[in-house]
């Protein structure tokens, strides 16, 4: 495991792709460009198997109505979110150095370091990443980056629309790109062999990030004509504006 | 008399002016900060709190929303091509049951909220189009909104709302955009009235988290 860590460490730096090739694409609201019809579909990878997706989307819904829904609701219902809030913490700390080694991956040096500083503060200040003085003291905002972003990076593109059972929207690329971040590198990091008790541990992680959100689902239900086409466009929008939201990339207005 | 006519006319012209020059003077944040803060009065309110206040609460803040949100460029945007083809009665409906919509989705969500602060973050201004970023404090986690305006005769309108990156209009464009395809225009219009129909029959707030909690407090 260890000398993987080190393979992809080296990769990263003979590799050197572009620096923040990711964030000059950013959405501009201001162009109408963005709302005639099709512009950007170039851009974003089609739906060639909707059947399937749509059929794993009603699985995930179901799903949702008898197992996310009520589980999340106890839960909940039993921890306070000041305690909930701290446990989104921990996580979103622990799984820095994912983060870091994707930020050194894409060439995104500024960002990696930015990574690397909230670990240090949250790890120490915080409590084992507890609290996140980082944001709220220094104000050092999360930096996010993903596998899937880093093959990206490298000019692999998204092969087509997935919409994965127990997980939700993604792309072939991206929902790869997860399995490798979440099943290969968290496990390291957190000393677990056993595949069960890591699968718990996500478990735990979702139900916990899904506490802060729960109902909106419903709402989503009620306001859409097609929470299928609805989801499918928020998942694309969301994940272009994120991956533009970090604060060292070159804003907008520099045109 | 030929004096007073071109002062009559002089002086017409100017009124008509004066709205777009007074307008010209207010940036897209400060003509938006008044409407929010306002939307914001009317959520705090305790006696218009609650799911039994949500028609007093609502028709309260749509007074607001009216007068800085331009529905009928959303539903320009919305529609695309096909709002070329509709006659002024056809549009002038279309609008009135998007800003139903509307009302439900971004007021829903900002219920949802319940009131909690919200900051102004950024402006960014592009010939007569301006975004204006807004964060909405929610238990700790900081929710991303912004207005996209367009410079009219009335000052700084919206057309657009981004929450979490996601323009609810683009949102509602794609999933209109496979309706018209195959129902063409009068199936959405069906769509889009029993939508609003449902939304008014249910007569409930919005279930995000936050006011669920809140309305577990109010009891």
């Amino acid at each position: 495991m260890r000398i993987i860590f080190f393979f992809v460490i080296v990769l990263a730096l003979l590799a050197a792709p572009p620096a923040g090739q990711a964030a000059n694409d950013a959405i501009d609201f201001l162009n109408d460009d963005f709302y005639t019809d099709g512009q950007d579909d170039g851009e974003r990878p089609r739906d060639l198997i909707e059947p399937f997706n749509r059929v794993m989307f009603s699985f995930n819904d179901t799903l949702y109505d008898y197992l996310f829904q009520p589980v999340t609701s106890v839960y909940q219902a039993a921890v306070p979110a000041d305690l909930r809030g701290c446990a989104a913490n921990f996580f979103l700390n622990l799984e820095a150095p994912i983060r870091f080694v994707n930020t050194l991956l894409q060439g995104r040096f500024a960002d990696a370091g930015t990574v690397l500083l909230r670990f240090v503060v949250n790890t120490t200040f915080g409590v084992w990443g507890l609290g996140d003085p980082a944001a709220s003291e220094f104000s050092i905002m999360p930096v996010d980056a993903s596998m899937g972003e880093t093959l990206g990076a490298w000019g692999i593109g998204d092969g087509f629309y997935l919409y994965v059972p127990f997980y939700g929207p993604s792309t072939l690329r991206d929902f790869s790109g997860q399995l490798v971040d979440g099943l290969v590198m968290a496990p390291y990091y957190m000393n677990i062999d056993d595949p069960w008790i890591s699968l718990e541990i996500y478990s735990y992680k979702e139900t916990n990030k899904m506490s802060f959100h729960l109902g909106e689902y419903e709402d989503l239900r009620v306001l859409t004509f097609d929470p299928y086409v609805s989801i499918r466009d928020a998942y694309f929008q969301y994940r272009k504006s994120s991956r533009n939201r970090s604060p060292q990339s070159p804003s907008p207005e520099q045109e | 008399m030929p004096a007073r006519v071109f002062f009559a006319l002089l002086l017409l012209v100017l009124l008509h002016l004066a709205p777009a020059i007074l307008a010209e003077a207010v940036g897209p944040t400060e003509a938006l900060r008044p409407t929010i803060d306002r939307i914001l009065e009317v959520l705090r309110d305790e006696q218009l709190k609650g799911d039994a206040n949500l028609r007093a609460r609502r028709e309260k803040i749509m007074e607001f929303v009216k007068k800085r949100f331009e529905f009928e460029e959303m539903s320009k945007r919305v529609l695309g091509r096909e709002w070329r083809a509709l006659n002024e009665d056809e549009r002038r409906n279309f609008v009135e049951l998007f800003s139903k919509l509307l009302e439900y989705a971004y007021i829903g969500k900002l219920e949802g909220y319940s009131g909690e602060n919200i900051d102004f973050t950024s402006e960014r201004i592009k010939g007569d189009r301006a975004e204006v970023g807004s964060v909405i404090d929610h238990h700790g986690s900081a929710i991303p909104v912004s207005y996209i305006m367009i410079n009219m005769d009335s000052g700084w309108m919206v057309y657009d709302i981004v929450i979490e990156g996601v323009s609810l209009v683009r949102n509602y464009m794609e999933q209109f955009k496979p309706i018209l395809r195959k129902d063409k225009y009068a199936g959405l219009l069906k769509q889009l009235e029993d939508k609003v129909r449902e939304l008014e029959g249910q007569n409930v707030g919005i279930k995000s988290d936050a006011s669920l909690l809140s309305d577990k407090k109010d009891s």
